[in-house]
């Protein structure tokens, strides 16, 4: 550690313990995008010196950097030195100098001798200096490699502790919980990440801490209110009215009768809900044309069909979910309740009005021919409804 | 009686509001600690009145703090609602327009069945009849997971109900909504989901409050006909101790021992 | 434009506020014109007080910083001419019934945050849930940022984090994507700046603490959590420890209280 300090002492530029933000140095290449751990890998070791690719050098421009693909030429412009090992050269030091950089927390911290390696291996990559070029990224490295050393012997020859996230990060891990035994593979490579078992709950534990630190307003939650109340639909009142009746009947009918009973009341519930159906749908169609009554519940092929639709409407409207009224030509017509009003209109069910209708034989054939109906509104139970409307 | 809040209120209040739902005795010990740090009047059996000072200013914004007690183990809870439906409480961003569609759906659910249970099946199920948004089965499971989180539901063994949170801030939703769909308590009369029932007339009852109310006889009768009562019947959790607990603060979950029927 | 519309059966609670506000409904919509003081009952001020303060609440649910504009349109509306007015009340009803205090954080735009007055206490637990995860992660970013000087890279700021098994490349267990609650959660709730450094090609960015946590911490107060996790007294980093005295000194001034003149003491008061 001290030969870190050392080593490091001989800065030029004087430089404090400052921000994350240091100046850039002189931009790199891509290869910064290379994962750490396989940087490391790549560089670290022994076998520094890669063999050499090929002994026939390259003429490609001297400033393009294209590295990966040896560009195959037979000029030789370069006097001496392997142009190939030169460029490898150069590649080195940029690997090493952005290595540096993207590990500067490692580089500063005290239980990491991560400096150290990297100026041993700037001092071998040395020794393969011939030219300038070579020599500017060695210099650079150089800079960059002082100035964290400045940095390191500041925090070590002060009285003050210096932040060492490493050193910070392995006590959250604690604090959280890890359990350094029961080795979790560890999926990472880099050795400086700790293995361990880290507990479901560690980051909410570590949350509750954090939050005495914080004033953090604790938020209001409900459910009531966040969506628009919408009245209850159909099937739920016909299915209570069903088990209201169930529960009367159940004590004094045989069970076979009540069965019976309940079968006839489930057909009328069906028939009722497909007719209101119906009439939902006609409205949606046009809802500002009115729909004559007649023309709703008068089956022209059959009296009777006509007779269990107006009984079927009767249920519609006593339950709120379709009023009658009289257009201009003081005829009815029939529509369906907004949706809330389906609610209000049965709880005010006592102020609404009765009528029985009555309706011969005579009355229904006449209507026929009145209002010139040709096809029931109502198409009979079981035909399939895609062929009507 | 004092009116004044002071800042043991406000810090019950507070922690009330991160919470949602807080069981008896944990709202006790909350309250002898806020009184204690604020160094403001305390009295052990005196929560109700604390909190009912906290209701009167939270009744300009529609909020309330509700005493309720659980179906499952009929512990007394204290619950934070909200009140009221304005434009300005439809803003809520915890849910969105297709997950509220998917918990109404779910709750329709499980108050249209007999035991007050929905099988995730059956909730999955509805994902995709979802008008305002279709939604996968994966997304509808998280829905679901982050519901039980909120304590609007509460999930055993893969069947869902309604949070006793839920039931505490949606009672009087349920009750005008549904109707005579639901059933009441014929002890404590308040809303019941799930319930032991009578099988002649009909009426149900709470578990815990069939338990209480059948503990000393022998042969149970229902209260109402008169009739053999045919279900097991509950057996009473411990009662609510009337002090503040020093026991851990996140009550665990009882297993029912009462019957439910399918 | 009146906005009640409440669960049917109200409890017996509800009863006098109905009829407080039924009084009010006509007048509400009456007129679009803006309205003074003079002219408005102290009830209908009230009112708009209260549905304010409800706002604000709901709108905390995210903690998203509020906009004044948001609030004008959504609550205000013909009452811009009392805005003042009904925004210091609401501030004062927070503080007065829910120990929270309205804080503008953007004085240019007219941004506002809630946060508490009360200091949280190691015996109180609040619910655990995602959010206490987040904010656990947060803290450590702003700590790392304060520890460093104030800003950071993002590459460093990753580099600790990845020590932390949180990667930006990696759906995390709790996190799920955790670049984007890094950058883009935490940012628009104006926890952290994310800036991009000027002349990077290609770009970095870099992170600085936001608004938001500015109000709802101190340096003081993340310098005392990293004391405890390390195990060591604040003043150990004796660079830090005099950065976040100095603030702390200054702090009243920080803390622009909207609801009373006395609020900056309010503010001012820290947990031990």
């Amino acid at each position: 550690m001290a030969e870190d300090a050392g080593s490091g002492g001989d800065s030029l530029q004087g430089r404090g313990p400052d921000s994350g933000c240091r100046q850039p140095l002189a931009s790199t290449s891509r290869d910064g995008a290379v994962p750490e751990h396989q940087q490391r890998r790549l560089t670290g070791g022994q076998g520094r010196q890669r063999p050499p690719e090929t002994a026939n050098g390259e003429g490609d421009g001297e400033e393009e950097e294209s590295e990966e693909e040896p560009g195959q030429s037979s000029v030789r412009t370069e006097p001496d030195g392997n142009h190939t090992d030169r460029r490898m050269l150069r590649q080195q030091y940029r690997q090493l100098i952005n290595r540096v950089q993207q590990n500067r927390e490692d580089m500063l911290s005290s239980k990491s001798n991560s400096l150290t390696d990297a100026l041993q291996e700037a001092n071998k990559l040395f020794s393969g200096v011939s030219q300038a070029r070579e020599a500017a990224l060695d210099a650079q490295f150089l800079v960059l490699a002082s100035n964290l050393g400045k940095e390191k012997a500041n925090e070590l020859h002060s009285e003050m502790t210096v932040f060492d996230s490493p050193a910070f990060a392995e006590d959250l891990l604690t604090f959280m919980g890890l359990n350094r035994l029961e080795g979790e593979e560890n999926d990472s490579d880099d050795e400086s990440i700790a293995s361990g078992f880290l507990p479901n709950n560690a980051w909410h534990k570590l949350g509750a801490e954090a939050e005495r630190y914080f004033r953090r307003s604790p938020s209001f939650h409900y459910m009531l209110g966040s969506f628009k109340a919408d009245p209850p639909v159909p099937r739920q009142r016909i299915e209570r009215q069903k088990r209201k009746v169930g529960t009367e009947e159940k004590r004094a009918m045989p069970s076979q009768l009540k069965k019976m009973e309940e079968s006839h009341q489930e057909a009328t519930e069906k028939e009722v809900e497909r007719i209101l159906g119906l009439l939902q749908t006609y409205f949606k169609e046009d809802p500002n044309i009115p729909i004559s009554f007649f023309d709703f519940v008068i089956d022209p092929t059959s009296f009777a069909r006509t007779v269990e639709n107006i009984f079927h409407v009767s249920f519609i409207i006593r339950d709120g979910f379709a009023r009658i009224k009289l257009d201009q030509d003081k005829l009815p017509v029939i529509e369906p309740s907004h949706e809330e009003e389906g609610r209000e209109n049965d709880q005010n069910a006592q102020v609404r009005n009765q009528a029985v209708i009555s309706l011969s034989h005579q009355d229904w054939k006449d209507i026929v021919e009145t209002f010139e109906i040709t096809e029931p509104m109502i198409p009979p139970p079981g035909v399939s409804q895609e062929n009507e409307s | 009686m004092a009116t004044q809040m002071t800042d043991g209120h406000r810090r019950f209040l507070q922690v009330l509001m991160s919470h949602g739902i807080m069981e008896g005795s944990v709202a006790r010990t909350l309250h002898r600690d806020c009184c204690e740090i604020h160094k403001v009047y305390y009295a052990h059996d005196k929560l109700d009145d604390f909190i009912n000072v906290v209701n009167i200013h939270l009744q300009p914004f529609f909020m309330q703090i509700r005493k309720g007690m659980s179906e499952d183990d009929g512990r007394t809870y204290y619950a934070l609602v909200n009140l009221a439906e304005t434009e300005i409480t439809k803003m809520a961003s915890d849910y969105t327009e297709n997950e509220l569609e998917l918990f109404r759906k779910t709750m329709d659910v499980i108050i249209i069945s007999e035991s007050g249970f929905a099988s995730s099946t059956d909730i999955l199920n509805l994902a995709d009849q979802l008008k305002t948004k279709k939604m996968k089965k994966k997304e509808a499971e998280q829905v679901l997971q982050n519901l039980v989180q909120d304590k609007w539901l509460s999930e055993r063994d893969g069947e869902y109900t309604l949070h006793t949170r839920c039931i505490m801030e949606m009672e009087q939703y349920i009750l005008s909504n549904y109707q005579d769909l639901v059933r009441k308590c014929n002890i404590c009369h308040s809303l019941a989901i799930q319930s032991q029932v009578c099988e002649t007339c009909g009426i149900g009852m709470h578990l815990p409050c069939a338990g209480k109310y059948f503990k000393a006889q022998m042969e149970p009768h229902c209260p109402h006909c008169n009739e053999f009562w045919p279900h097991e019947i509950p057996e009473i959790n411990r009662p609510d101790s009337e002090l503040p607990s020093s026991a851990p603060r996140e009550r665990r979950r009882t297993p029912s021992s009462g019957t439910r029927r399918h | 434009m009146a906005q009640k519309r409440r669960s049917k059966g109200p409890g017996p609670s509800q009863g006098e506020l109905l009829a407080a506000e039924e009084d009010l409904a006509p007048t509400q919509s009456a007129s679009q014109a803006p309205r003074s003081l003079e002219r408005l009952s102290p009830a209908q001020v009230d009112q708009k007080v209260s549905e304010l303060v409800q706002y604000l609440l709901v709108k905390d649910q995210k903690k998203i910083p509020i906009k004044r504009a948001d609030i004008l349109k959504n609550v205000i509306k013909d009452y811009r001419g009392i805005y003042s007015e009904i925004i210091k009340r609401a501030g004062r009803t927070l503080q007065q019934v829910f120990g929270l205090q309205l804080v503008e954080i953007d004085p240019r735009n007219h941004v506002y945050i809630l946060v508490s007055n009360l200091p949280r206490l190691a015996v109180e637990n609040l619910k655990q849930d995602d959010c206490t995860a987040k904010l656990g992660l947060l803290t450590v970013i702003l700590s790392f940022l304060f520890m460093k000087g104030n800003a950071a890279k993002e590459s460093a700021v990753w580099e600790m984090l990845r020590r932390l098994r949180v990667d930006p490349g990696v759906r995390h267990e709790v996190f799920g994507d955790v670049k984007k609650l890094v950058t883009e959660e935490f940012v628009r709730q104006k926890y952290l700046e994310y800036n991009r450094v000027p002349h990077t090609d290609p770009p970095e960015f870099e992170f600085l603490w936001g608004a938001r946590a500015v109000k709802e911490t101190s340096k003081m107060q993340v310098l005392r959590f990293i004391a405890k996790i390390q195990n060591k007294d604040p003043r150990a980093w004796s660079t830090q420890y005099t950065e976040a005295a100095a603030e702390e000194a200054a702090v009243g001034g920080l803390f622009e209280d909207v609801s009373t003149p006395g609020g900056a003491s309010q503010g001012a008061r820290r947990r031990t």
